[in-house]
């Protein structure tokens, strides 16, 4: 048996990052693995998001990938559900795993995730990639250092577009890999929580370092602030290269 | 006293394209001036009016600078400074 055979992971975000992890994660074999999405499958997906081929191109990702994990890693149970993270469903979809993944696309999604896992004391995985840059960050579920500590709040300065900042293909297949080695890692009792995994796509460095726990942090920090899911905090996303 | 900064991929546009480059200062903050001289825009990619962008983390070697003095931390020779911005997608 191994350390995560009975361990329910949630994947929040079934799109370049997820789809990787979460086909190392089945055929690691966890016990469940919950899919969250609402997007659909576009065909601008497919360079990208391995687990969607042509004929899936219109169809809602979450049960378009739930076919594909069950004919790779049949033994695993799959938990759908067909709705993006929101405020009003956060703490109590987080609540139910013991473990949250989260690859998601837009800013206001990350720190949803991360206040609800705080809330719940739920541990998290977070990653990102845009064009060749890719990070990863595994954090505990009793504090920080958190997704807080590092990116304080939601982005609003002049973010460049999403669109045109674009994401290499090959990069969310490393960095949604080293999102599941850190989820695994986790739930395997390892220490590498609050460590920030980075990778550069163009000259394939990857390193890690510490991240310090802030003092300040509304979410983990002395006089934490945050206690609850105020929808007030997440704005529509947006995406930010620096 | 010339400093290494490693340039994330996203603001390589401004660097021809090297991902380390070279700065003079003393401090985090002088660097950034020189960096912006050598390579125009790039403060301000990295800087607003209340001082690094709360999207944007610049590490001297392994250290935050925002534990070690923001941008008055003093360098000594060898360090490298790296720069990790916030990004979302996937």
């Amino acid at each position: 048996m191994t350390a995560w055979g009975s361990a329910r992971v949630l994947v929040v975000g079934v799109g370049g990052l997820g789809c990787p992890a979460a086909i190392a994660l089945a055929r690691a074999g966890v016990g469940a693995l919950g899919l969250a999405d609402d997007d659909l499958v576009d065909v601008t997906n497919l360079h990208r998001q391995l687990l969607f081929h042509d004929e899936d191109v219109g169809r809602s990702k979450v049960p378009a990938a739930a076919a594909r994990l069950e004919a790779i890693a049949p033994s695993v149970r799959l938990e759908l559900h067909e709705t993006r993270l929101l405020p009003a469903n956060a703490v109590s979809l987080v609540s139910r795993y013991d473990l949250v993944v989260e690859g998601s696309d837009n800013f206001a999604t990350k720190f949803l995730a991360a206040d609800a896992c705080a809330i719940a004391k739920r541990p998290i995985v977070h990653a990102a990639a845009v064009r060749w840059h890719g990070t990863a960050l595994a954090v505990g579920p009793e504090g920080g250092p958190c997704y807080r500590c590092l990116f304080e709040d939601v982005p609003l300065e002049n973010p460049p577009n999403c669109a045109e900042a674009g994401v290499v293909g090959p990069m969310v297949g490393v960095v949604g890999a080293a999102q599941a080695d850190l989820a695994l890692s986790v739930l395997a009792g390892e220490d590498v929580l609050g460590e920030l995994f980075t990778f550069d796509g163009k000259t394939l460095a990857s390193r890690r370092r510490r991240v310090p726990r802030r003092k300040g942090c509304s979410l983990c920090g002395d006089e934490r602030r945050i206690h609850d899911i105020d929808p007030k905090r997440y704005v529509e996303g947006v995406c930010v290269t620096g | 006293m010339d400093t290494i900064v490693r340039i994330p991929a996203a603001l390589r546009t401004l660097t021809g394209g090297a991902d380390e480059v070279k700065a003079a200062g003393a401090t985090v903050g002088d660097v950034i001036e020189d960096l912006d001289k050598r390579h125009p825009g790039l403060k301000d990619r990295l800087l607003d009016e209340k001082g690094v962008r709360r999207f944007i983390n610049i590490y001297v070697g392994e250290e935050d600078v925002r534990f070690t003095g923001g941008l008055a931390t003093e360098l000594k020779a060898g360090d490298q400074i790296s720069i990790i911005p916030a990004i979302a997608g996937g």
